[in-house]
């Protein structure tokens, strides 16, 4: 072997180094060539780390144990692509209005952000966002098996336009169940979990008050809990979404429903339960103040993950219960995309693709115990189903079985049409004039949806 | 005092400024007038043309439609969650206004006593005042909210029951109205301490001489003394009262129902929760009105703009 010169030092260092020999040519030639044949496969995107080196690109969203996994995982992601990612939280109601506001400018101010679910029609719609199609066909650009298939299929469905463009990618599923905090009071009623809309009030007579546990608590966002009881009583938000919006809540379903679920938060619920917030109604239940709450699974699991869970060995968990006309368990996702106005969109998409890749999900399942997740892949695999066996109940069926309903059978629709915030917000008053006593069930509902009427018709759609 | 260059008790004679004079005036309040222009007048110049149109962020080719341009207006008079809100805010403005104005005097004719204990509380008074508003809200929140509120456990543990105020029908604009008074009573206090201390010792001594008792001294020296000062802070804050937002937003979310609901925060769910800005518009439109003429009628109260003699 040839004597290999000593390389300089100081300033001549870069200089010398950068020397190119015939002989390092040889081998580097020589590797490649045998690296290919015994079949190192090479990801086209893998071979192009650091193509993004010295891009900055912002996002935001609204606050989430996701989003702060992510954040945590960052620097890999940083380090793997050289794109400097500043990823803003804010909480949800701020976050929605100043996305809202942002996304009509069509500003420049986010490469990505989150699509909100009850704002998926409307912002998708009015065409505020990318088309990520292109960039999922790209091999450049995504790897081959990134599997864009694996989503539930109710976890995009609204993330869609019409021509089967897809806006955004799921980062959670909003699955509801019902999860009872003390359990233990139940059976010591000599009841089950409650499957039916009469059995649940059944079990909430018999269990209120005991112990100092109030029986039921639920959060103010009346226009995501009421409606699978107003489904289940066979009652509807609209006529038919999305091609005919007529509001049809001044129904005697309607109002069997809205009876039903006052008494709910008025009888069996912690006195000021109408201002909890979703946070507020979790930590009443993971104290043992309070028992059942039919929620999204993200706040329900922690009754038994949670550190400071003071219910984590009686907490049970079951499906919503179903009324007479059925079962419509409450489900939503929420993705990340990229506005229409953003200037680093590889880069945006680079992020989004890590940020929702198998990868990535199984990971922040594994080590940081998510649950609310949409890839198929991940929510039937092995480990999901065992970090989703909670005190003997397997949660991981059940949030499946939530998420193909809604998918299946498009009863979610009603959620995703764009003028759902304004409707939304009149049935969130309605139930509110029902629980404090100033209206009936009837007159609340008739004034609500008079009012809807007239903001369809202030936003243009045709009645 | 005598004016230079004139004998004693003459005064010059006002002359109007000549045309070139009179330019250069002008010229001199080119710069403050634009600026006043750029920052006050044109925003409300677009706010008024916003309202002549059904603007709809959602819908972009609203932007200019000038077709129906009273359109938002009838809406408005239809609309019984607006005229419903004006009578809130007109509730809430009473209350609040009156009891601002009823203990901060109460408190300044206390710390306008000598005594250094009293001294020393003027600051500990002022410390609702100077918090930001929102933390102002959630200290409100923790005492409004049952199973955290240190109120509620006392109440109980004294064996009563009380309702959870920020969420019952008949307490709710209640509990919005005592976090605001208690925020900023400090306000009136401080205005009404400051006119107190320049107040002439004079015109109670004669009272006094003149045999007035402790009762009579307020009601007929130090009140009409305090009349101006009292109207000014009522102005100050029944315009303050009109932009009340943080207390609702955090504690009651405008309800239950409607009953929280003041005019400017209907306008900003029609604006930032609906995209309806032409509509929310409007709304301001009215609103600024309204307290463009309540100003003004308070200011003639007041008295200011007359001429001095």
């Amino acid at each position: 072997m040839p004597h290999r010169p000593k390389l300089p030092t100081g300033s001549h260092l870069t200089v010398a180094a950068a020397r190119f020999h015939r002989r390092d040519l040889l081998r580097a030639a020589l590797a490649c060539t045998a690296g290919a044949v015994i079949g190192f496969k090479v990801s086209p995107v893998r071979g192009q780390a650091k193509k993004f080196a010295g891009v900055n690109i912002s996002g935001a969203a609204f606050q989430s144990t996701y989003h702060e996994y992510l954040k945590s995982y960052l620097p890999e992601f940083e380090a793997e692509t050289g794109v400097k990612v500043d990823f803003q939280q804010q909480a949800f109601p701020v976050y929605n209005q100043r996305m809202d506001l942002e996304l009509s400018t069509k500003g420049s101010a986010y490469d990505f952000c989150n699509l909100t679910f009850i704002y998926s029609g409307r912002w998708v719609g009015a065409n505020w966002f990318t088309p990520l199609n292109d960039f999922v066909k790209d091999a450049n650009k995504t790897p081959t098996d990134w599997d864009a298939e694996d989503f539930v299929a109710g976890t995009t469905q609204h993330l869609k336009n019409a021509k089967g463009e897809i806006f955004a990618f799921p980062w959670e599923a909003g699955g509801m169940l019902m999860a009872a905090a003390r359990g233990d009071l139940i059976e010591k009623a000599g009841l089950k979990m409650p499957t039916t809309f009469d059995e649940l009030m059944k079990v909430c007579e018999a269990v209120n008050n005991k112990e100092g546990v109030s029986a039921y608590v639920a959060d103010r966002l009346h226009h995501w809990n009421w409606i699978p009881f107003l489904m289940g009583f066979g009652g509807k938000v609209f006529r038919n979404p999305p091609e005919d919006l007529f509001p049809a809540f001044d129904t005697p379903e309607a109002a069997n429903a809205a009876e039903y679920y006052a008494r709910l938060i008025t009888e069996m619920s912690p006195p000021g339960v109408m201002s909890f917030t979703d946070d507020q109604a979790m930590r009443a239940q993971m104290s043992g103040r309070s028992n059942i709450r039919t929620q999204a699974i993200t706040w329900i699991t922690p009754l038994v993950a949670h550190q400071e869970s003071k219910v984590a060995k009686t907490a049970r968990y079951a499906l919503m219960p179903a009324g007479p006309a059925g079962n419509y368990p409450g489900s939503n996702s929420h993705g990340l995309g990229i506005p229409a106005g953003a200037k680093n969109k590889d880069a945006a998409w680079a992020f989004i693709s890590w940020a929702v890749s198998k990868k990535t999900i199984e990971r922040i399942v594994k080590e940081k115990g998510y649950g609310a997740v949409c890839r198929r892949s991940v929510i039937t695999s092995d480990y999901f189903t065992k970090s989703l066996t909670l005190n003997g109940d397997s949660v991981a069926p059940l949030f499946l079985q939530v998420l193909e309903l809604g998918g299946k059978t498009g009863y979610m629709k009603y959620r995703t049409v764009p003028v759902f915030p304004q409707v939304g917000d009149k049935i969130n008053k309605a139930m509110e004039r029902i629980a404090s006593k100033q209206q009936g069930a009837r007159e609340a509902l008739k004034q609500a949806q008079e009012e809807a009427i007239a903001d369809l018709k202030k936003a243009g759609i045709p009645l | 005092m005598p004016t230079i260059g004139l004998p004693a008790g003459r005064v010059a004679p006002v002359t109007k400024p000549g045309p070139q004079r009179h330019r250069f005036y002008w010229h001199m309040l080119i710069p403050s007038l634009a600026v006043l222009i750029a920052v006050t007048l044109a925003p409300t110049v677009f706010l008024l043309a916003t309202s002549l149109t059904p603007l709809d962020l959602t819908r972009p080719a609203t932007i200019g439609d000038f077709t129906h341009p009273a359109r938002n207006y009838w809406l408005l008079l239809e609309d019984r969650r607006f005229l419903n809100s004006l009578w809130v805010q007109a509730r809430l403005s009473f209350w609040t206004v009156g009891l601002q104005l009823l203990i901060g005097f109460g408190f300044a004719l206390l710390l306008n006593m000598r005594s250094s204990l009293l001294q020393a509380l003027r600051t500990v008074f002022l410390i609702p005042m100077v918090l930001p508003p929102i933390v102002v809200a959630i200290i409100w929140k923790v005492i409004y909210t049952p199973d955290i509120s240190p109120l509620h456990w006392a109440i109980q543990s004294l064996g009563w029951r009380m309702p959870a105020l920020i969420t019952d029908a008949n307490w709710a604009l209640t509990a919005i109205i005592i976090a605001d008074t208690w925020e900023w009573f400090p306000f009136t206090m401080l205005m009404i301490l400051a006119a107190l201390q320049m107040m002439p010792e004079e015109q109670i001594d004669a009272a006094r001489v003149d045999g007035a008792s402790a009762w009579q001294l307020t009601w007929y020296v130090t009140l009409p003394y305090l009349k101006g000062v009292l109207l000014v802070a009522g102005l100050f804050r029944l315009v303050d009262s009109i932009k009340a937002f943080p207390l609702i937003y955090i504690l009651t979310d405008g309800g239950p129902g409607s009953l929280t609901e003041v005019t400017n925060y209907y306008a900003f769910i029609q604006a930032f929760n609906f995209s309806f800005l032409g509509y929310s518009s409007a709304i301001t439109v009215v609103l600024v009105g309204f307290t463009v003429i309540l100003s003004w009628l308070i200011l003639r109260l007041v008295g200011w703009g007359r001429d001095v003699e």
